[in-house]
């Protein structure tokens, strides 16, 4: 074991850093400046770290190349080892990192730079920015492709998402629920049953692809938990809202059928086409309805925070279609046969439910009086009416024509979501 | 599958053995040389299956090779070892602030020592302290002797010397020095206290041993594509770091001259 003192490239002082201590942390940056196969030259006052420091070397791949005893300690020499340590390429030199906008630091500005169409498939979990190393397990991401999956606002939604967030235990002025009438109350049971049956399936469908996306594509990942996060929290504030004043309602049959077929639907666009834009689009105008009729401040809460919440998912679901129709005007075909076999499956359906409407209408009322009963209906037969309008104009904003526009939304009329 | 041309015996220490040769097993096919491997619980039963010839190449320990060796009066070739075999040692560590100015003056007190059929934690040790002063005979011996029949393989008997050796139980332990930078690289507690006192000169550990008798073409292949594993091919790096090797050397005699002498002293050649 000798060493020629021309093969030392670099010399590192240990001063009192033992092995344990920090000294092999010292050491691997140490290693960092010296070539494979140069010679690193520590120095230490410890006679204990002297002798242990070969068993070291080894472990962490270098080879123990001489030892001597000097008058105020010991030198050690150790040859670097030719593996590399870690099986990827250098790390990109230091950059400015991603803008500021007045001090924030926006997810739509985080990647300095176009996302590839098809990110890599094997680099797995490796967050933005990192270098994969080789030999990781790899998955097979069903939903790789950027175009179409992709809003081109996707960063800007999950800002706004995270920046938005509410807690459904204490930002509803729970007490307003408690005073409601018997027969209002019973309607309002119903109809937050109703709501919190539909956000079941709002939170199961993009609960369903988000584990199918390729990590690469982070933003639509963080977008889908917001998503999902979302939804659950609208199952809780409705559910909470149901059970608040003491009623209870049916979770019905027509509706779990209705929710089923989006369970069916397995392509990420066209799910975006009727939980996003059809669903959620319409489900928009019904909470504003309610928001606007509620007959406490606890209902009016729910229905206003759950609205903000939908818009960004309508939002979402438009960017995403408008992109993809752009991109590949041929998508318009399968789009429109998917919202055809949904509305196929659901012929036994001829419109919302009765037990719907009437739950509705007494909401609105908040009496059985006729006069009451007169206006509150045409209340709702205006709402049907609003909900149809501003279908046609967010397919509309989609991209697809007035008569396909039209079409779609004739498809949906029997659901709400 | 291709007929295995070798059969390889390996003792199965840990469940990691089957990864590792499950993973080797499919690098020799595709190398050329299709091998086998064929699992033993303890390195004595091993050492029979070459010498029978159920095994045509051992992977054994320090202990186990020179044992065939001596069993095969010589007639015995070493295909090939771990970067790491080259210049195992064994180390002896104290409690800190507790380093005698020689391992002389150790005279009396409580050394700890692993599985007896540890090559490193058992027979060489006093081999080498003998050298440099110290008679065991004359230490109060504290044994682990767990694992019997793996030779010092799982670390089970070392950690076992270095918790003596922080609980008080012991003055000094021995184990491999390897064993000693494992344990802290896993920051085990006992050994954050624990400074080496001492360190035997090198010796080799483990190697692929075959008989003589072994066709040369044959083995001479095998050994080419056993130095040919490449650490850098990340298909091949987890069974590697599994098996604790970055690069593949031939192997010779030399380093084993100590473990023979010691295992000489001791008895432990029949």
């Amino acid at each position: 074991m000798s060493v020629d003192p021309g093969q030392v490239t670099h010399r590192v002082d240990a001063e009192h850093l033992e092995l344990g201590g920090g000294l092999e942390i010292l050491l691997a940056a140490s290693f960092e400046r010296v070539a494979p196969g140069g010679v690193l030259e520590i120095r230490t006052p410890s006679r204990a770290v002297a002798l242990e420091l070969p068993g070291w070397a080894r472990r962490a791949g270098h080879e123990p190349v001489d030892q001597l005893s000097t008058r105020d300690g010991h030198v050690v020499m150790i040859r670097r080892g030719t593996s590399t340590r870690i099986l990827a390429g250098p790390l990109p030199a230091r950059d400015a990192g991603p803008a500021l906008r007045h001090g924030e630091l926006h997810t739509a500005d985080w990647r300095g730079g176009e996302l590839p169409p098809a990110p890599e498939p094997r680099a797995g979990f490796a967050p933005l920015g990192a270098v994969s190393e080789s030999g990781a397990p790899t998955h097979d991401w069903q939903l790789s492709r950027r175009d179409t999956l992709w809003a081109d606002d996707v960063g800007e939604l999950v800002d706004q998402a995270s920046g938005q967030q509410w807690d459904a235990s204490r930002d509803i002025p729970w007490e307003a629920a408690r005073g409601v009438d018997d027969t209002t109350e019973r309607a309002v049971a119903q109809v937050m049953t109703f709501l919190a049956q539909n956000e079941y399936a709002a939170l199961y469908v993009p609960a369903g692809f988000l584990p199918k996306v390729n990590p690469q594509l982070v933003e639509l990942v963080l977008w889908l938990g917001s998503h999902v996060h979302d939804e659950a929290r609208h199952i809780e504030v409705f559910t909470k809202r149901s059970l608040a004043g003491g009623h209870h309602g049916y979770a019905l049959a027509s509706t779990e059928l209705s929710l089923s077929t989006l369970l069916d639907e397995h392509d990420f666009t066209a799910s975006s086409l009727l939980l996003n834009v059809l669903g959620e689009g319409t489900f928009l105008d019904l909470l504003r309805f309610i928001e606007t009729h509620a007959p406490d401040a606890a209902t009016a809460a729910a229905a206003r925070l759950a609205h903000r919440d939908e818009r960004r998912h309508v939002h979402f679901g438009i960017s995403n279609i408008k992109r993809s129709v752009t991109i590949a005007p041929d998508l318009v075909t399968p789009l429109v046969a998917a919202a055809e076999t949904r509305a196929a499956k659901l012929v036994s359906l001829s419109g919302l439910s009765p037990v719907l409407v009437e739950a509705l209408t007494i909401m609105t009322a908040q009496s059985l009086q006729p006069p009451d009963l007169s206006d509150a209906a045409a209340d709702v037969r205006a709402l049907m009416q609003t909900m149809e309008r501003n279908r046609l104009r967010r397919l509309q904003a989609c991209g697809f024509d007035t008569a396909t526009a039209r079409h779609l939304s004739d498809l949906h009329t029997p659901n709400l979501m | 599958m291709n007929a295995p041309e070798l059969r390889l015996g390996a003792v199965a220490y840990h469940p990691r053995i089957v990864t590792i040769w499950e993973r080797f097993r499919i690098y020799f096919a595709d190398a050329g040389v299709p091998t086998d491997y064929i699992l033993f619980s303890n390195y004595e039963r091993l050492v029979d299956a070459v010498l029978d010839g159920t095994v045509d190449i051992g992977w054994n320990t320090n202990t186990a090779y020179v044992a065939l060796d001596h069993r095969a009066g010589g007639r015995t070739r070493i295909l090939g070892m771990r970067d790491v075999d080259r210049d195992w040692a064994t180390v002896l560590v104290m409690r800190k602030g507790q380093a005698p100015e020689s391992v002389a003056d150790l005279t009396g007190r409580v050394l700890a020592l692993g599985s007896r059929d540890s090559g490193h934690a058992a027979i060489l040790p006093p081999y080498y302290l003998a050298r440099d002063g110290l008679d065991v005979t004359s230490c109060r011996l504290s044994r682990f002797d767990t694992d019997l029949g793996k030779h010092g393989d799982t670390g089970d008997s070392e950690l076992h010397v270095v918790r003596a050796v922080a609980g008080g139980e012991a003055d000094a332990g021995a184990l491999s020095a390897a064993y000693f930078s494992a344990f802290r690289a896993e920051s085990v507690p006992a050994v954050a206290d624990l400074e080496v006192v001492w360190r035997s000169p090198d010796y080799y550990h483990c190697n692929f041993t075959v008989l003589d008798s072994l066709d040369r073409e044959l083995s001479e292949r095998w050994f080419r594509a056993l130095l040919a594993m490449d650490y850098d091919d990340p298909t091949l790096r987890p069974a590697m770091d599994l098996e604790g090797v970055r690069r593949w050397y031939p192997g010779d005699r030399d380093g084993y001259a100590s473990l023979q002498a010691a295992m000489r002293e001791q008895a432990l050649l029949s």
